[in-house]
């Protein structure tokens, strides 16, 4: 079932939680809703499960109006940030709860509960967790009982408040790919709200990047990620280098006749969009190395350009090249990079750095 | 050779008067006085003892003070969890104001929540016109005598689930909802469950409180034999007769009483204390990969057990 978000503002007292946010996720697809702390995106999540109640605007589902729709009724498994498992209840009565509060006429026999209280934990591969109590699982456990729970009652729509967050980066990663094979099985539309940008990009179909109460950016994890639309972007979505117009004025240069001067532009370029080079060349910036470490795969060196310091990832293979040492003078050059004047981008520009590296 | 002595050890000798300072202080202080309760009543062996708890007016007090009790505790039950509701689990405007309401009852000494009752419902009170005029007997009645035991026991029930439910949040209520329960399936199932210790309790913090009430309810009792007689004023009654034995026969049911609420307050602390452990635990730390926690299963039943609660839910202390 596709999901629908129109207009949505709210506001807790002075403090504006979601301000005309708009949104739409068709069936099948997993959505992540990204940003920082106190963006709203848990707000959002907890709106169009009706747990929250919009000042304007209105949810759909499947193109019905459900803005006024109860929480019972709208038919949302919900996975709550810290699980929210019925302390009191074991695995099995947890998963079966939404089955046994089902109105007399609809609800599913003795046999029939049991039978698919079992198939849901089979599925999140706990079933011999059946008898334990909430207290005795651990984090991954708990998440993976709270899933077959709002699995149970067939929900249309998945949605999950920061689901991994308190887990262990091991268990997160598998979590991760089981949460994605799920999804493509059970065919629903399903939203996942999380802080952390590793995970939106690799989990989901489709990122929504949020700032206070605000989406900055929609799209695919490549498009937020190779081509942000805002500075803010740039910066919560991995590592980027900050040139000022002031000082590096080739790099982020403006048409400035076009525009008012305002803001002084900013081009940001990712630390593996940056080329080095030994040899100074057109539109080249001349930096010092400070420091030079290899990370896994990658080998990342600091420089120094007019006072401000940049970082650069080189691959292993071009460091071996190179060669650098702390001290030495060497010459930047972008591959790719994007020109912000205040919030609006004025230039976007890749360099084909060719037979050069 | 010295020893080391670490800071926060004393010294036997100050180990020795503190315990002996504490233990000396119940003894006269709660000791003492319980058995001198006893020794009073059966001071002429057993059959005065119990003759004078099998008197008719004996008998009249203590159906009343169980039948107080008896209404009292429910409609307690019903406010303290309404009230306790409201907010642990709400935001709302004079939320403050409510909590330090709910605290009134402590604050205020019962001669005077008596009074005030009187004031409101008394013959030259607010209300006692139209109470005459309807022929409604509130002062000196059964009535009368069970809203001044509500107003003091009032806080007991509230105060034991305010820091609880709290604790808890309403993840687990909301959790409920977006499965399809309703609301009364959300109370039944789930909330319940989790707060039945506390509020139990409460319960019976609140029954002693209840049963064993003077004050406020001395003031609006009337003092009629074998009617408005609670047993704590009919002990005032028989001493101030210089029926010494009748008197102590009485506190002496009372004191029992007391007695059995508090092994029945220690039981239900040491089963909430246990439950909290078992349900509030921290998240254990999980370090293995899913597979290796699949062969790890069988091993690992009852760690549950150990993971010790940080917190236990807040007690207040009387």
């Amino acid at each position: 079932m596709s999901i629908a978000v129109k207009n949505i503002s709210k506001r807790f007292g002075n403090f504006t939680a979601l301000d005309n946010i708009s949104l739409e996720i068709p069936t099948g697809e997993l959505v992540a809703l990204l940003g920082p702390s106190g963006c709203g995106k848990t707000t959002l999540l907890r709106i169009i499960a009706g747990m929250e109640s919009a000042d304007q605007g209105s949810v759909h589902f499947h193109g019905e109006e459900a803005t006024h729709v109860h929480t019972r009724e709208r038919q949302v498994g919900f996975v709550f940030q810290h699980y929210a498992l019925f302390r009191h209840m074991s695995v099995f009565e947890n998963v079966a709860f939404g089955l046994r509060v089902k109105p007399r006429a609809t609800r599913p026999s003795e046999s029939e509960i049991r039978e698919r209280v079992m198939k849901l934990l089979k599925l999140v591969q706990l079933d011999w967790l059946a008898e334990r109590y909430p207290s005795q699982l651990s984090g991954g456990q708990r998440q993976r009982i709270a899933l077959a729970r709002a699995l149970a009652v067939e929900p249309k729509v998945l949605l999950l408040d920061e689901p991994f967050g308190a887990l262990d980066t091991q268990v997160r990663k598998e979590l991760r790919r089981w949460l994605r094979r799920l999804h493509d099985e059970m065919h629903i539309a399903s939203v996942f709200v999380t802080h952390d940008q590793e995970e939106a990009l690799e989990v989901a179909d489709r990122v929504v990047v949020m700032n206070k109460g605000r989406i900055e950016q929609m799209g695919t994890p490549d498009q937020v990620y190779s081509a942000p639309a805002s500075p803010f972007v740039y910066r919560f979505l991995g590592n980027v280098n900050v040139f000022h117009s002031r000082v590096h004025g080739q790099w982020a240069d403006v048409d400035r006749a076009a525009h008012v001067e305002k803001d002084e532009a900013l081009a940001f370029v990712r630390p593996h969009d940056i080329e080095i080079q030994r040899e100074s060349s057109d539109g080249a910036l001349s930096a010092g190395v400070l420091h030079v470490q290899a990370i896994g795969p990658l080998v990342r060196v600091e420089v120094e350009h007019q006072g401000e310091v940049f970082e650069v990832e080189l691959t292993r293979e071009r460091h071996n090249q190179l060669a650098l040492v702390a001290g030495e003078t060497v010459w930047l050059r972008p591959r790719n990079l994007r020109v912000f004047q205040g919030e609006q981008m004025v230039s976007s520009q890749t360099f084909d750095l060719g037979a050069g590296i | 050779m010295s020893t080391v002595r670490r800071v926060n050890t004393e010294s036997l000798l100050v180990r020795c008067v503190l315990i002996v300072l504490a233990l000396g202080f119940l003894f006269f202080f709660l000791g003492l006085p319980l058995l001198a309760v006893f020794a009073e009543a059966f001071k002429q062996g057993f059959g005065p003892y119990w003759h004078a708890l099998m008197e008719p007016d004996a008998l009249s007090a203590l159906g009343l003070t169980l039948l107080i009790a008896l209404l009292v505790l429910p409609l307690n039950l019903l406010f303290g969890l309404a009230a306790a509701w409201a907010i642990a689990k709400f935001e709302f405007r004079g939320k403050s104001l409510l909590t330090t309401l709910i605290d009134l009852p402590f604050a205020v000494s019962p001669v005077v929540a008596g009074l005030l009752f009187i004031l409101i419902f008394g013959r030259q009170g607010w209300l006692g016109p139209w109470l005459q005029a309807h022929d409604i007997k509130i002062i000196f009645a059964l009535p009368g005598m069970v809203i001044a035991t509500m107003f003091i026991t009032f806080p007991y029930i509230a105060r034991e689930l305010i820091p609880l439910m709290q604790s808890q949040g309403k993840d687990e209520e909301e959790a409920a909802v977006s499965l399809g329960a309703s609301g009364l399936q959300m109370f039944w199932r789930v909330s319940l469950p989790n707060i039945k210790w506390g509020l139990l309790y409460g319960v019976i913090l609140a029954n002693a409180r209840a049963m064993g009430e003077f004050g406020a309810v001395s003031v609006v009792s009337g003092h009629i034999r074998g009617e408005t007689n609670t047993l704590p004023l009919h002990v005032e009654i028989l001493y101030n007769e210089y029926n010494t034995v009748g008197a102590f026969a009485a506190a002496s049911v009372l004191a029992l009483l007391a007695l059995v609420t508090l092994v029945a307050k220690t039981f239900v602390e040491w089963r909430m204390q246990k439950e909290t452990e078992m349900l509030s635990a921290e998240l254990p730390p999980e370090r293995a990969p899913l597979a290796a926690v699949v062969q790890q299963a069988a091993s690992q039943a009852g760690d549950g057990k150990l993971e010790a609660a940080r917190r236990s839910p807040e007690r207040i202390e009387k």
